[in-house]
């Protein structure tokens, strides 16, 4: 893995994260720092598991 | 009983009651699309009594439906490929009025609950009614047959 495939995997993990941590944020009934750091830990697993299932999908 | 419950109780004695009358008799391709669209029926009708009862946590149950729904009808195109190839289901209008009657439902409850998280999350779950029935209604009549790999 070079310099640009780990930058685009990078990029990629955090779009993820991002979008799994603000549908985690929309679906939880109160908004308090443990829920957020659940949230957090858990769109972080879920970003990885995206990743591995988009890259079964397309192969690359 | 308030209007909300009594919208919900409207769709629940017709449209759940129609696709238990449709799922339980008739040939397989009438069958098939019956079980499908039962989601699009009670889904909307649980965000109705969520609202109706002042129950946000009812809402978790229409999401989880709303979800569940079209994957099950997924393994039912699956499972039963060979039959529905020979006679496949056609339901476009069907499916699009579910498809707007679910749209209704979301939109009244948005407008009802104004700008906030839950107007975000009841729209998640309209989106991913209304996706899912389409998307598993195309299965059903045989539209993903030629997917690579699938």
């Amino acid at each position: 893995m070079d310099r640009r495939t780990a930058l685009v995997a990078t990029g990629e993990l955090l779009a993820w994260w991002t979008g799994l941590a603000l549908l985690w944020l929309v679906l939880i009934s109160t908004v308090d720092p443990l829920e957020c750091a659940v949230g957090a830990g858990v769109a972080a697993v879920g970003a990885l598991a995206a990743r591995a299932a988009r890259r079964a999908v397309t192969w690359r | 009983m308030n209007d909300w419950n009594l919208a919900a109780t409207l769709l629940l004695a017709v449209g759940a009651g129609a696709a238990v009358w449709g799922v339980s008799t008739g040939p397989l391709r009438r069958r098939v699309v019956a079980q499908n669209l039962s989601t699009s029926a009670v889904c909307p009708s649980l965000l109705l009594l969520a609202q109706g009862y002042d129950r946000p946590s009812y809402v978790d149950l229409a999401l989880l439906l709303a979800l569940l729904g079209p994957v099950g009808t997924l393994v039912f195109a699956r499972l039963l490929s060979d039959e529905l190839t020979d006679d496949p289901p056609r339901a476009r209008g069907l499916t699009w009025a579910a498809a707007g009657l679910g749209a209704v439902t979301v939109v009244v409850l948005c407008a009802a609950v104004g700008p906030s998280r839950a107007m975000v999350k009841l729209l998640v779950i309209g989106a991913l009614l209304i996706g899912g029935n389409v998307v598993a209604s195309r299965a059903l009549s045989g539209g993903f047959r030629g997917v690579r790999g699938g």
